[in-house]
C-alpha cells in the first residue's frame, strides 16, 4: 500500500512537532523515540521510517524551520523590492519568530551542536545548506541589480552570515529583556554594519590584507617556525592531537 | 551615515554619560580651585558660566543618545530652562529624530501586536512612513472597509532602552543647576514617558477626549482599537497640515486668529472643565485646516490635574494680574510650593518678574502675539533666574505641566502672529 506524498509530509511534520514537545519537556538525553512516537500518534516502527535516529529528529526540525522561513519570505509580495539589508534582516527575524515556540528546543540543539562539534556539524549541514542558499540568492540578486559590488571570496560570505545567525541565536537564547527587545536592537544595528561591509566589499579587502601579511611575513618566517617545532624538548612537551578522545 | 548612528547598547551609552560626568566633574574642580581668589559677584558669575558649560556638555551627551534621552532632555529644557538658547534650538530641530524603522521592523511590530502581517490585516498598507512621530513613525493604510487610516508604529524595544536612559540622565542631574528640581522633574517626565510609550494608554486617552472635549473647531481622530496595541496605534487619517506647511499657504489674519483661539480655548477648557489636558504642545501634534479649525493628533502625553490645582489656578493667575504679593505667596503655599525666601529681594527680583510675564497676555481682553513676537524669549532669563535662585522645596507637578503647555502654545501663537483672547477664561472682570 502506498501512502501518498502529502500524507507522508503531514506525518513527518507531526512527528517533528511531537519531538519538539517531548524534547523540550524531557531533555534530549532522556527523551525516547517511543515517547515521541506515542506523542505523534504513530507506530513505534513507523517513526524509524521517517527518522532513523534521535539526532535526525533534532536536526530534521531545524531543516523544517528553514523550509518554513523560505516559504514565508516567498509570501511577502514585495520582498524583491526590499533592500539587501532588509532582506537579510527579514531572514534573521523570520528565523527567530519561527523558532520562538521551540526556543527551549533550540537550546538543546545548541548544546548538542556546540558541546560536541564534530557530531553537531555533520548533522546540521543540511540546515546550513538551506539557510545559506537563501543568503546566496539574496546576495546574487543584489549584485545583479548593482546594489552591492561584485564580492570577492563570494562563497565565503553566506558562510560568514550563517556564523552571524548562529551568534544572534546564541544572544537571543540568553536575552532576558522584555519581548527580546535587546536582540531586535542588536540585529537592527549590526545589520547596518553588515550592509556597509558588503557595499564597500570590505570582506575581500580585509582578506587581501591578511593574505598579503601572511605571505610576506608569516611564510617568510616559516623557517623559524620549523626550527622551533623541531626542537626536541618541544616535541616531547606537546600533547598528542585528540589524545584520549 | 556614521554621524547619525545611534550609539549602541547600554554600555556605549554609559560610556557617553561616563565621559560627560567626568568632564563636568573636572570643570567643577577647576571652579572650586579658582574660587578662593574671586569676589562674591565674580564667583556667582563664574558659577553661571560653569553651569552653562555643564549644560553644553550634557546637551552633547544627550544628543548622542537620541531616542528617549533626547525627548527627556527636551521636556526638561522646556520646564527648567536649563539649556542655553542655541542648544534648545538644536533640540527642537531634532525632536523627531528617532532612528527610522525599516520594512522588517514595521512588519515585526505589526505581527507581534496583531498576530498577522500587514497584508492580511489591511486592504492596503504603505510600508514607507509618511511622518515621524515621537519615538516612532506613521504609515498610511486602508482598513478592509475602505477607511483611510494612519498607523503609528513604535520603534521596537524603545521602552526597554528608556529605563536605561532615564537611569543615566539621573546620574547627570546632580551636575545641573538646581538638581533637586531637575530630579523631581525627571520623575514626572519618566512617568509621562512610560505613558507615552504605552499606546494602549493613548487609545484610551484619545477616546476619552473625543467623548469629553466637544469644541467646535477642534477635531479629535477616531481610534480603531482592534487595529491597535501597546506598540501600534491606528486612527482615522486627519486632513490638515502641520504648522509650517499651513503657514506657507498664507492663511489670513482672521483664520490664524481663529486657529490660535481654538488651541487656547481647548487648553483652557481642558484645564478648567475636564481637569485633564493634552499636555504635549509640540507643533507636530497639531494639524491645521484652511478654515482655522485644528486637529489634535497625539494624545500620548496627557495630564490629569488635581481638583485643588484647578480651583486655585484662576485665583493665582488673577493674583499675578493684580500684582498682589501676599495673595500670590499664599496661593503658592496652598499649591504645595512652599518657599523660604533667602532674602527680601527674592519676591521682587525673582518671582514677581515671572508673575508679571505670565500675566501679560491676560492684562487686556486679548493679546497680540504678532506685536509681542519676543514674548516667549523674554521668559528665558526670567525662568532661568527662577530655576537658579528659587528656594522652593517642591514645585507642584500640575503647575509644571500647565506652564509647559501654555509656554508651548505661546510659541506657536508667536509663529502664527495671532491675536488671542485668554483673559475671559481666567479673570472674572
Amino acid at each position: 500500500m502506498k501512502i501518498n506524498e502529502q500524507d507522508k509530509q503531514l506525518t513527518k511534520v507531526r512527528i517533528l512537532a511531537a519531538a519538539v514537545d517531548v524534547i523540550t519537556i524531557r531533555g534530549f538525553k532522556n527523551a525516547t523515540m517511543r515517547e515521541i512516537a506515542k506523542e505523534a500518534k504513530v507506530g513505534d516502527a513507523t517513526i524509524y521510517n521517517y527518522f532513523p535516529t534521535k539526532e535526525k529528529l533534532l536536526y530534521g526540525y531545524c531543516e523544517y524551520v528553514q523550509q518554513q522561513v523560505m516559504q514565508e519570505l516567498k509570501e511577502i509580495s514585495n520582498f524583491h523590492e526590499y533592500t539587501l539589508q532588509e532582506q537579510l534582516q527579514q531572514l534573521v527575524e523570520t528565523n527567530l519568530r519561527l523558532w520562538l515556540p521551540a526556543r527551549e528546543f533550540l537550546q538543546q540543539v545548541f548544546e548538542l551542536s556546540f558541546g560536541a562539534p564534530v557530531v553537531g556539524f555533520t548533522h546540521i549541514e543540511e540546515t546550513k545548506r538551506l539557510f545559506t542558499a537563501m543568503v546566496v540568492d539574496m546576495l546574487d540578486a543584489a549584485m545583479e541589480a548593482g546594489e552591492i559590488p561584485e564580492q570577492p571570496y563570494r562563497e565565503l560570505l553566506p558562510r560568514l552570515f550563517w556564523d552571524y545567525m548562529t551568534g544572534i541565536m546564541t544572544y537571543w537564547l540568553k536575552d532576558n529583556s522584555e519581548g527580546f527587545a535587546n536582540t531586535t536592537q542588536v540585529i537592527d544595528r549590526s545589520m547596518e554594519l553588515i550592509t556597509a561591509i558588503l557595499q564597500t566589499g570590505m570582506v575581500g579587502k580585509l582578506l587581501d590584507l591578511v593574505s598579503f601579511l601572511f605571505r610576506t611575513h608569516i611564510m617568510a618566517h616559516a623557517d623559524v617556525l620549523k626550527s622551533m617545532t623541531q626542537a626536541p624538548e618541544l616535541v616531547s612537551a606537546k600533547r598528542r592531537f585528540m589524545e584520549g578522545k | 551615515m556614521m554621524d547619525n548612528a545611534l550609539p549602541e547598547g547600554k554600555w556605549a551609552r554609559a560610556g557617553i554619560v561616563g565621559s560627560t560626568a567626568l568632564k563636568v566633574g573636572l570643570r567643577e574642580v577647576q571652579h572650586k580651585v579658582k574660587r578662593p581668589f574671586m569676589s562674591v559677584e565674580r564667583q556667582q558669575e563664574d558659577k553661571q558660566t560653569l553651569d552653562d558649560k555643564n549644560a553644553q556638555l550634557i546637551f552633547n551627551a544627550l544628543t548622542q543618545l537620541r531616542g528617549t534621552a533626547l525627548k527627556a532632555a527636551q521636556m526638561l529644557s522646556m520646564e527648567v530652562e536649563i539649556l542655553p538658547e542655541r542648544y534648545r534650538k538644536e533640540l527642537e530641530k531634532s525632536f523627531h529624530q528617532v532612528p527610522p524603522l525599516n520594512r522588517v521592523l514595521v512588519r515585526k511590530v505589526i505581527q507581534e501586536q496583531l498576530g498577522q502581517p500587514p497584508e492580511y490585516l489591511f486592504k492596503s498598507f504603505n510600508d514607507q512612513a509618511f511622518a515621524a512621530a515621537s519615538l516612532g513613525q506613521v504609515h498610511h493604510a486602508t482598513l478592509p472597509d475602505g477607511t483611510a487610516v494612519a498607523v503609528k508604529i513604535q520603534y521596537p524595544g524603545i521602552h526597554v532602552a528608556m529605563d536605561n536612559d532615564m537611569k543615566l540622565i539621573r546620574k547627570l542631574a546632580p551636575n545641573l543647576p538646581n538638581p533637586q528640581m531637575v530630579l523631581q522633574s525627571l520623575e514626572e517626565i519618566h512617568a509621562r514617558l512610560l505613558e507615552e510609550v504605552d499606546y494602549a494608554h493613548e487609545v484610551a486617552s484619545t477616546q476619552w477626549f473625543a467623548e469629553h472635549l466637544q469644541l467646535e473647531g477642534v477635531h479629535i481622530p477616531k481610534v480603531y482599537p482592534e487595529f491597535s496595541g501597546a506598540r501600534m496605534l491606528t486612527t482615522e487619517l486627519m486632513a490638515g497640515q502641520h504648522l509650517e506647511a499651513w503657514l506657507s499657504t498664507n492663511p489670513s489674519q482672521a483664520v490664524r486668529n481663529r486657529a490660535a483661539q481654538n488651541l487656547y480655548d481647548m487648553m483652557a477648557i481642558s484645564v478648567r472643565q475636564l481637569q485633564r489636558l493634552h499636555a504635549d504642545p509640540n507643533p507636530g501634534n497639531y494639524l491645521f485646516h484652511a478654515d482655522g479649525s485644528v486637529s489634535l493628533i497625539d494624545f500620548g502625553c496627557t495630564k490629569q490635574f488635581a481638583p485643588e490645582f484647578v480651583a486655585i489656578l484662576p485665583e493665582l493667575l488673577q493674583a499675578f494680574v493684580m500684582d498682589d504679593q501676599e495673595l500670590t505667596l499664599s496661593l503658592y503655599r496652598r499649591l504645595g510650593m512652599d518657599h523660604h525666601p533667602s532674602s527680601n529681594t527674592w519676591y521682587p527680583e525673582v518671582l514677581r518678574p515671572f508673575a508679571q510675564w505670565a500675566a501679560l497676555p491676560l492684562q487686556a481682553s486679548s493679546f497680540d502675539f504678532g506685536k509681542h513676537s519676543t514674548y516667549t524669549s523674554q521668559a528665558r532669563d526670567i525662568i532661568h533666574k527662577l530655576a537658579h535662585n528659587t528656594s522652593l522645596d517642591k514645585i507642584a507637578n500640575d503647575f509644571i505641566f500647565f506652564d509647559r503647555t501654555v509656554y508651548g502654545l505661546c510659541k506657536i501663537f508667536e509663529r502664527m502672529g495671532a491675536e488671542v483672547r485668554g483673559r475671559h477664561h481666567w479673570v472674572s472682570s
